[in-house]
């Protein structure tokens, strides 16, 4: 009866060290979501994409031992794992920058169309955050997180000074957290 | 340091959503060891974020959690093993530091390569047409070493036929001058009447030597199967004098016949080719007599 226990981070941690399948299973079931939806957002493959989310777990079962608590909670380790496991494979598949940009302007959440069913762990309504960044924020914050895009690459794609974009995305984050935190 | 001013700098944020090449990245991580402050500020922003991806969170396919714990209960056997993914297979790249965000030096390492690539394609592109173009010229030489030669041959068997032909009209124009200028000679015009006006040969004869010659200044080409004959007049008879060619081509031309010892006149008859013992006197062209 995994689902109604609740395990602290330091018990999370040892029990993953201890290779413990429980711990795995209830990570499994909590984080899943989550980090599919960031696989899910740098691929816009859902084929590809579940591969890489098992790959995803089998790394962090395996290199559990690596996990360093000074530098974040568990999950952000574990987000990090994801979206760089996933920015790997989308230049491995020798995506150019063109099509990552055009993975974004296809991507359904900016164009306003149907939203995929997703499972929000928050309150606060998806779309509902984005509609207070601006076009361009979200464009940035796209380019830079998923799809793994340089600062420089961005301002060449987007044509825009390297001076900039780095504002530009600072002020994104930052609008971005005012909104989380309302 | 400014703690406040490092954290409200944005550096912070770019960190933490991982925008910050590998050696920016690593010198935020010394300062967040070091100062608390700075520390709490990245652990808000890694809670911002974990929340901002929650935004995207999405159920993955059922099923998957199932093979991941059917792969982790048989991680240690060899079937097991075949079904990680590659890098974790064993014996595990441990050495492959999760840590790290995304290897953003690739893209410029690749771009890099990339050019490096170009060069090379194009440096052995160029090396190819370079032998190519050897080949080429290498050929186009020894055809013209060939045909250099040939022509050198050429000239030489040119020259060495302008030699031996300067040779033969020397000793013609010599044979001419010989004539001219030894008084022994007799100069005999015979000219054509009848059907055979216009006709002229000259027939130069040295009493002394008995040489005889001839030259058909106008004289057609003989008929086919038909050749000229001279004939010296001697007693009233006509001894034969050897067979000669008419024509434009030979009427510069001095030609040999036979020697006469006397000679009243000469005759020219045409006659079937090889020439004839006697005349055939219905055939007389030509005629002169000898002055005395």
């Amino acid at each position: 009866m995994d689902y109604h226990v609740t395990y602290t981070e330091a018990e999370l941690v040892q029990g993953l060290h201890a290779r413990d399948q429980k711990i795995f299973s209830f990570l499994y079931d909590h984080y899943s979501p989550a980090l599919y939806g960031v696989i899910v957002k740098v691929l816009n493959d859902h084929t590809l994409a579940v591969d890489v989310l098992q790959d995803v777990f089998l790394k962090i079962w395996r290199y559990a031992d690596q996990y360093n608590e000074d530098k974040g909670r568990l999950f952000t380790w574990m987000l990090n794992i994801a979206r760089n496991t996933a920015i790997d494979v989308l230049r491995s598949k020798a995506y150019k920058l063109e099509q990552k940009i055009q993975n974004i302007t296809d991507d359904v959440h900016l164009n306003g169309g149907p939203l995929t069913v997703y499972q929000s762990v928050d309150h606060l309504g998806f779309s509902k955050v984005l509609d207070k960044l601006t076009k361009e924020q979200r464009t940035l914050i796209d380019l830079a997180y998923y799809k793994g895009c340089t600062q420089e690459e961005i301002s060449r794609a987007l044509d825009i000074p390297l001076g900039t974009v780095k504002t530009r995305l600072r002020n994104a984050i930052i609008q971005l957290r005012n909104i989380l935190n309302k | 340091m400014d703690v406040q001013r490092y954290i409200s700098s944005g550096i912070l944020e770019s960190y933490v959503f991982g925008l910050l090449p590998d050696a920016e990245h690593g010198e935020v991580e010394t300062i967040v060891a070091q100062y608390p402050q700075v520390k709490a500020a990245v652990q808000e922003l890694q809670l911002d974020r974990e929340r901002f991806v929650q935004l995207y969170a999405m159920a993955p396919p059922a099923g998957i959690k199932d093979r991941l714990l059917d792969i982790i209960r048989k991680e240690e056997t060899p079937e097991g093993n075949s079904l990680l993914p590659e890098e974790l297979r064993a014996p595990a790249a441990a050495g492959t530091s999760r840590e790290t965000p995304v290897k953003r030096i690739n893209g410029h390492k690749s771009s890099t390569e990339k050019i490096w690539k170009y060069i090379a394609a194009a440096i052995i592109l160029l090396f190819l047409g370079s032998v190519l173009l050897n080949f080429f010229f290498f050929s186009r030489s020894t055809d013209y070493k060939s045909r250099y030669q040939s022509l050198v041959a050429a000239k030489e068997k040119l020259d060495a036929q302008k030699e031996s032909q300067s040779l033969t009209a020397h000793k013609e124009l010599q044979k001419e001058l010989d004539m001219l200028k030894d008084p022994a000679f007799k100069w005999i015009k015979l000219e054509g009447f009848g059907a055979n006006a216009g006709q002229i040969v000259t027939v130069c004869w040295n009493p002394v030597s008995r040489a005889v010659f001839l030259i058909a200044q106008a004289l057609p080409m003989a008929p086919v199967g038909k050749q000229y004959q001279l004939w010296v007049i001697r007693n009233k008879k006509l001894v034969d004098a050897g067979i000669f060619h008419g024509g434009a081509q030979v009427a510069q031309k001095i030609q040999a016949m036979k020697p006469a010892e006397a000679a009243e006149g000469f005759a020219i008859t045409l006659e079937n080719e090889g020439g004839s013992a006697q005349p055939t006197m219905d055939q007389l062209q030509l005629s002169a007599k000898v002055q005395k």
